[in-house]
């Protein structure tokens, strides 16, 4: 095992009768890394993470969490890790200092010691409502850092973090990926699954998963990079009918893909050549322009190949 | 395994908080006892009284008024004149609910010593009614005996001296169209004595509760009522709503065990409903004056059997269901029915047909009533009410192994 690795998981899969949630996924993460999970709803993000925090026990595989593995049926696991849950978990009729408590004596931590880490951690997440506070009244960006800091009271040194910014505000998910900046910027490693590509964006790597496995791994620049070796045209007919075009750059000499995005099309080339060919019957009334290509992009590509 | 009461301590004192927090909680656990004693103690009595009765006297003699007057002295009845049209036109137009017809000769025969009678009849359209005024008769029956037929030969024992006593017999019957007729002239000592023939006599003593006051029969099983629909109303609502809101997985995830989460969301709710059968306790021994003639220790023990039971049938119903809405109905139905109408509460198990007389066997309220009663009316001891409290602990365990089993199975 590699000495700076959080955590190393050797062909983890989970089984729900006959339906496989996760299939033979491996890979290892580094210490002090933001490592996302992408995908759509259903592709094994949330089971994966559950399996890693030892909420479910996989069905065959192995992983070292924090140096710990399942078998002590995931209670090791569940000690040293942090998990914040898609769902808002707090107890909306307690107070911001009751939730707190309540995590603090499910761990068992000194009274003192929590007092410290709700202090450290208020500090980090510049949380400024009082204790007394009723977590009902409090906005839904300041819920999720409340609900961070509940999942980190005991200083765990892996985080989980399932969809941490589903249903907040703009302001309030950047804010919220500020935060998890600082959180590695600590030591610690974040595990994220998102669906918002701006945000997988932000991470260090990222797993792509589609219908429980693992289809890609990598930084999203080189995701990128290997998606798409040549360069990708933006193509916008101005709402003019141009289906005849478009089934002709189908057949197109080194097309890569070629995918609606709104009311514009992405065409990804395997060479500049190729792109300049395919491009030099463009209509009259429509106009093309270089872009590079978004992780969005990346998905559809890889996604739309496992599925053909 | 080891077991950690302090993480039991940490869960406990969270549900505290949500119960001092939630009005809905807070209203059923302090009001839903309160509401029954109210209900149960007082609406509902299941002694009638103030019973409206026709009379046709056409004798107008002096043991006649004597006569109406031992009915009105009893507490029970009150006298309704006839007016234009006769008694069973009263009874037919709802307007009394029993007539009674005195013979032209009843004070003749009084004063001869003959058998004079005298016929009560009875609105026989509602069972338990008529059932009621047909046990009050034994004793208007006796009082008669003594105040008419002892005065009459200025001796008020009816013991067999007198060579010829009066004899005195009240019949009652249901109008129309069978006459049934009850006469209480066999249970007469001094005509038995007189007639020579028989000696045997059948006295009834009623033990335990002499007056049959229903009070001391209905309050001590409300605490059966209680902890059926308040333990399983509000176990399953508080595991449901963990479920619902999805705080399970913060519970989950960290290192608590599933019977430390069972241990500490039940015991403030265990609690709770103690609470409450205390307060029915304390109710019906200071302001409906019921006896309590058993052990409090053994009564202590059928409770809490009883409420692990309850609070294992509610967590059950939780693990099941997942959402509020529906173990709310379902505890509904699975706590207050067989509390209510299976249990013996106020429809006796015997009774009922066969098939349900087995089904009752099956449910934890029917054998704490019969203990619950056993303990408090008759001072019945552990050896006397082995089989309820064998059945009670056998219920309450598999209630409980099944609850934890469904509930840590459903976690993994």
């Amino acid at each position: 095992m590699n000495a700076f690795a959080a955590l190393e998981v050797k062909g983890l899969s989970i089984k729900f009768g006959d339906f496989t949630a996760v299939d033979d996924i491996s890979f290892s993460v580094n210490r002090g890394e933001i490592f996302g999970f992408l995908g759509a709803n259903g592709a094994g993000k949330t089971t994966t993470i559950r399996m890693l925090c030892g909420l479910l026990l996989p069905t065959s595989g192995s992983a070292l969490v924090g140096g710990l593995d399942f078998g002590d049926g995931g209670k090791g696991i569940k000690r040293i890790v942090g998990y914040m849950s898609q769902k808002f978990t707090l107890y909306n009729d307690l107070t911001v200092g009751e939730n707190l408590d309540f995590a603090a004596g499910l761990r068992k931590l000194e009274p003192a010691y929590a007092k410290k880490r709700r202090k450290e951690l208020f500090e980090l997440t510049a949380f400024n409502k009082p204790l007394s506070s009723k977590v009902s009244s409090l906005p839904g960006g300041l819920k999720q850092e409340l609900a961070l800091a509940v999942a980190m009271l005991h200083d765990p040194e892996i985080v989980f973090l399932d969809e941490p910014t589903s249903g907040v505000s703009p302001e309030s998910r950047a804010r919220f990926w500020a935060l998890i900046r600082r959180i590695t910027g600590l030591g610690k490693t974040v595990l994220v699954t998102t669906h918002y590509m701006d945000e997988a964006e932000q991470c260090g790597r990222i797993a792509l998963m589609s219908a429980g496995r693992l289809i890609a791994l990598d930084s999203p620049e080189e995701l990128k990079r290997a998606a798409f070796p040549g360069p990708m045209a933006e193509l916008d007919f101005k709402g003019v009918e141009a289906r005849a075009f478009l089934s002709g750059l189908e057949k197109a000499a080194g097309l890569l893909e070629l995918s609606p995005h709104g009311m514009r099309w992405h065409a990804a080339f395997s060479d500049r050549a190729s792109l300049e060919a395919a491009l030099s019957a463009l209509p009259p009334f429509a106009s093309a322009v270089f872009i590079k290509p978004s992780l969005e992009d990346v998905f559809i590509r890889l996604v739309e190949g496992t599925e053909r | 395994m080891n077991f950690d009461l302090h993480r039991v301590y940490a869960v406990a004192r969270k549900e505290v908080m949500h119960i001092l927090r939630d009005p809905f909680t807070l209203a059923l656990a302090l009001g839903l006892p309160v509401m029954l004693v109210a209900f149960f103690g007082y609406a509902m009595d299941f002694e009638v009284r103030d019973i409206k009765l026709a009379v046709s006297d056409r004798d107008n003699g002096p043991a006649a008024r004597r006569l109406k007057e031992i009915f009105t002295a009893s507490g029970y009845f009150r006298l309704v004149e006839p007016g234009p049209v006769g008694p069973v036109e009263m009874l037919d137009s709802n307007r009394v609910s029993a007539a009674l017809f005195i013979a032209p000769d009843f004070s003749k025969k009084i004063k001869g010593g003959g058998f004079a009678e005298a016929q009560f009849v009875l609105d026989g359209s509602d069972n338990s009614k008529a059932a009621a005024i047909i046990g009050y008769l034994p004793g208007i029956q006796r009082a008669a005996q003594l105040r008419l037929a002892g005065r009459a030969h200025g001796n008020q024992s009816s013991s067999g001296a007198d060579p010829e006593p009066s004899k005195l017999s009240l019949s009652a019957a249901d109008p129309d169209p069978v006459e049934l007729l009850l006469s209480e002239a066999d249970r007469d000592p001094a005509k038995l004595l007189s007639s020579g023939a028989d000696r045997v006599s059948v006295e009834t003593r009623l033990l335990y509760n002499p007056e049959l006051n229903s009070r001391w029969f209905i309050v001590p099983g409300l605490a059966a009522i209680i902890i059926g629909l308040l333990a399983i109303l509000l176990t399953a609502l508080t595991v449901a709503r963990e479920w619902e809101n999805g705080s399970m997985e913060l519970l989950l995830s960290t290192p608590v065990r599933p019977l430390e989460i069972i241990a500490g969301k039940l015991a403030p709710y265990g609690a709770l409903v103690l609470a409450g059968v205390c307060f029915v306790y304390l109710v019906s021994r200071l302001v409906f004056g019921v006896p309590f003639a058993g052990s409090h220790l053994l009564y202590l023990a059928a409770c809490l059997l009883f409420v692990t039971a309850a609070l294992s049938q509610g967590l059950l119903i939780s693990v099941l269901t997942r959402q509020q809405q529906v173990a709310m109905q379902f505890s509904m139905i699975s706590g207050l029915l067989p509390s209510m109408l299976l249990s013996g509460f106020i429809f006796p198990v015997e009774s009922m047909p066969g098939f349900f007389q087995y089904l009752t066997m099956l449910l934890p309220p029917r054998w704490f009533m019969a203990a619950a009663r056993g303990i408090t009316l008759k001072g019945a001891d552990l050896g006397e009410l082995a089989v309820p409290f064998l059945a009670l602990g056998f219920l309450s365990a598999v209630m409980l192994a099944l609850a934890i089993k469904n509930f840590k199975t459903d976690l993994e």
